[in-house]
């Protein structure tokens, strides 16, 4: 399998906080990646990094074996990333499927002057993109809600537009940053399916920060752990619900040796 | 003290303070002036004893007594609205503003006597003035009388608002009015022609016949004041683009105005170049000039954002200003006396000459413009513009070229305040410092907002408000600032999105009804994925 993202030694520092420490991360293609960690463990810097709304002060990204540093977000998106964000971030007075023909804006070729004269060019294109966006909006299940406005669609329904949005970037790699925050368990569980299905139908590779180890374990095939900006460990779901310094990181030092009296305990 | 009678005197006050306001900066003489146009009194003749002007007054002054009144009475929630309480209401909120007022003309009124100058210091306050609104009576018979007048158009009012405002039959007149609304426009028949593409342009072509034939009617005066409004229906436009599309706020859009403005007199004007060009020539000459300008300055100020920008701009639009004010520039830009005798253009030999020209060449590009964003609104660029002032981070996340699209949007608003400058110096024949005053971008702005950000036909209503409507009270020329002011706060306090706001086109269920399956079928394959 081959890897379709790769940070060597990522670092950003702010000011004297350095919020992602010397990272290395390879992102195997069509897989369910997961980076997990404590909040303020620089997981949505390491987006900002890798999306470049950041310049990462040392090390080296690589996506689709060519590098991405001093690309402009704009450019790093025709690339092939797309991301949605913690607190959902629409276009929120723009219909729902205006939301995603923005999205397609990458896939679109129009310029000012084709636009003005409605040439024959345009015109296919614009209803190839309506189209896509219409199949678009089925595949999210949102079909027939394309006419609201995005911010009167319920939470789950932006959560899903979101998605859809990014997906109209015909995107290889998709940044899910926490897709089920603020979602009750069975929001969560479709939402679960619903990242499974974006990976076996489309083939997208997804790297998804999250909070909700249901989802993270039930979901992720591999899984990194960030702790004050720095990889503490890596791998398979199993070994990350072993790994002492995992536990450590979440609930304190001593928290892994307590846990497994307890454990010993009740056995 | 009883809730009912305390909501009746703090409208009182509030009242009191209206028309105290409204005497200082003599409003309520120009009001009376404005009731004599309109009912045609002659100014000598006199009604009940009263001249013309003191009984216009005092019909402008009932006016605001009865309202006081109406609101004075309004009902208690805990207390039956009943006629009782409504006199009761309304003449304690009328007696409070008949107390104010007649304190004002008494006080006034005794300085007035004792020889004190109030004009020295409220420039408006002649002792004219003085002497109607005291009806020609001393001070303390005049401050009674507004007394007696104020609690019983109170008394009229609290009658008025229980009676009219507040009766029962208009109780769900909101409701009704709709409802007979939709069955008007909902009616099969209606439905039916409103669907058969014909009557789209039997209204267009009916549309343009009434532009074409209107400025034969309306004489010279209404051409200039129609032609001043087109003109600000192009900035609107322009504006439109830039701050109600791309979110840009930008206070110096006058500058493209005055570079459109400049450009076509400097180049058709006999002083002080000479060159004496001809208008179609100057036309895209100028365009290009005006949207160069919007780049240069799109350049610097890119990456600023919101209020930055628009402090930016603000700056800019006065640096053009001062620029072709200044004695440096005078032998290139005329100078602070301005350019006279701008040329206008012919077209097969004849010369535009007429108003009624400029007013079909200005509706001309107005309707070139309106064609020209409605283009571009549902177009990619127009998407990523919303997108922009929606949420420039995610926008530019979704592969949008932030810095082209900015300066794309200045390029093109720059581009329809130039084609309005050049139509504005042509049509007036001159052009200088003092037409492109920070107060046309403030304007513009207004107009955008008032009428509806984002909006074509909100642009076009804007414009027509608030350069139409002073025109129409001439009398008002001095109290516009106020009008403004007060406009822009009661829009946005009950239309806070303007008079016609923008709507969104319905693009998911278009044209399902022909091509696709029927939303039945739709729905049963919803759970089955697409390839």
């Amino acid at each position: 399998m081959s890897i379709v993202l790769e940070t060597r030694k990522l670092t950003k520092q702010f000011g004297g906080l350095t919020a992602v420490n010397s990272v290395d991360l390879a992102v195997p293609e069509k897989s369910i990646f997961s980076v997990i960690g404590p909040n303020g463990a620089g997981k949505t810097t390491f987006y900002n990094c890798i999306t470049g709304f950041y310049s990462p002060d040392a090390g080296e990204i690589i996506f689709d074996g060519k590098s991405l540093l001093g690309l402009t977000p704009d450019k790093i998106t025709y690339r092939g990333i797309a991301r949605t964000y913690q607190n959902i971030r629409l276009f929120s007075n723009m219909t729902a499927i205006e939301n995603i023909m923005v999205g397609f804006h990458s896939q679109m070729h129009s310029n000012l002057a084709e636009a003005i004269l409605h040439t024959p060019r345009l015109k296919r294109e614009e209803k190839e993109a309506l189209e896509e966006g219409r199949r678009l909006l089925q595949f999210v299940g949102l079909s027939g809600l394309g006419d609201h406005l995005a911010r009167n669609l319920p939470y789950g329904a932006q959560r899903r537009l979101e998605v859809a949005r990014a997906l109209a970037s015909n995107p290889k790699l998709l940044l899910l940053d926490e897709p089920t925050a603020g979602m009750n368990p069975h929001e969560s569980s479709d939402m679960m399916h619903f990242i499974r299905q974006l990976r076996d139908e489309l083939g997208i590779t997804i790297l998804m920060i999250e909070h909700d180890m249901r989802v993270v374990m039930g979901v992720s095939e591999q899984i990194a752990v960030l702790d004050y900006g720095s990889k503490i460990a890596e791998g398979t779901p199993l070994e990350i619900q072993g790994n002492p310094m995992v536990i450590e990181a979440y609930l304190g030092r001593g928290a892994a040796s307590g846990l497994q009296n307890i454990a010993e305990k009740s056995v | 003290m009883k809730a009912y009678l305390k909501n009746a005197a703090t409208a009182g006050i509030i009242f009191g303070i209206i028309t105290t306001f409204l005497f200082l900066i003599n409003f309520i003489g120009t009001a009376a002036d404005l009731i004599g146009d309109i009912t045609k009194s002659r100014p000598g003749s006199s009604i009940l004893g009263l001249s013309a002007v003191m009984f216009n007054q005092l019909i402008f002054l009932g006016l605001i007594g009865i309202w006081a009144g109406a609101r004075g009475s309004r009902k208690d929630s805990r207390l039956e609205d009943t006629w009782k309480h409504v006199l009761i209401g309304g003449a304690l909120a009328g007696a409070v503003h008949g107390l104010i007022a007649g304190s004002l003309a008494f006080l006034v009124g005794s300085l007035n006597t004792a020889g004190v100058k109030i004009n020295e210091y409220l420039s408006q306050i002649l002792p004219e003035v003085i002497r109607i609104f005291l009806l020609n009576k001393t001070p303390l018979q005049g401050a009674l009388f507004y007394l007696v007048f104020m609690t019983l158009m109170g008394m009229l009012g609290g009658l008025f608002g229980r009676g009219v405002l507040r009766s029962t039959w208009r109780k769900n007149i909101g409701a009704r009015r709709k409802e007979l609304w939709n069955s008007l426009t909902h009616h099969e028949k209606v439905l039916k022609i409103r669907a058969n593409p014909l009557t789209r342009y039997v209204v267009y072509g009916l549309l343009l016949l009434f532009v074409f034939l209107m400025p034969l009617q309306i004489g010279q005066y209404w051409n200039y004041t129609v032609g001043t409004i087109g003109i600000y229906v192009l900035l609107g436009l322009g504006l439109n683009i830039v701050v109600g599309m791309a979110g840009l706020l930008d206070l110096g859009y006058v500058a493209f105005f005055a570079i459109g403005a400049y450009s076509v007199a400097l180049l058709t004007a006999p002083t002080p170049h000479n060159l004496q060009w001809s208008f179609w020539l100057v036309l895209p000459i100028g365009i290009i000039l005006a949207s160069l300008t919007g780049i240069l300055l799109g350049i610097p100020v890119l990456r600023m954002r919101g209020d930055y920008l628009a402090i930016v701009t603000l700056g800019f639009g006065e640096i053009i200003r001062i620029l072709s004010k200044s004695v440096l520039l005078t032998p290139f830009s005329g100078g602070p006396k301005g350019v006279f005798n701008v040329g206008a253009p012919t077209l097969f030999g004849k010369p535009f000459n007429s108003d009624v020209n400029f007013v079909w060449l200005i509706t001309l590009g107005c309707l070139l413009v309106i064609f020209v964003t409605n283009r571009l609104q549902n177009s990619r660029v127009g998407r990523a513009w919303e997108a922009m002032r929606e949420d420039e981070t995610v926008a530019q996340a979704m592969g949008i070229n932030t810095l082209t699209h900015k300066l794309m949007a200045f390029a093109i608003g720059a581009a329809f305040a130039g084609l309005g400058g050049i139509l504005f110096a042509s049509r007036n024949q001159f052009t200088g410092p003092e037409d492109h005053s920070l107060m046309v971008s403030i304007n513009v702005l207004s107009l955008v907002i008032v009428g509806g950000m984002g909006s074509i036909p909100g642009v076009i209503a804007g414009a027509f408000v608030l350069k139409g409507l002073p025109e129409i009270l001439r009398q008002l020329e001095n109290y516009r600032v106020l009008f403004f002011g007060v406009l822009l706060v009661v829009m946005m306090v009950i239309r806070p999105e303007g008079l016609i706001p923008g709507s969104r086109q319905k693009l998911e269920l278009q044209h399902t009804d022909k091509s696709q399956a029927p939303p039945d079928t739709a729905d049963a394959s919803e759970g089955s994925s697409p390839s």
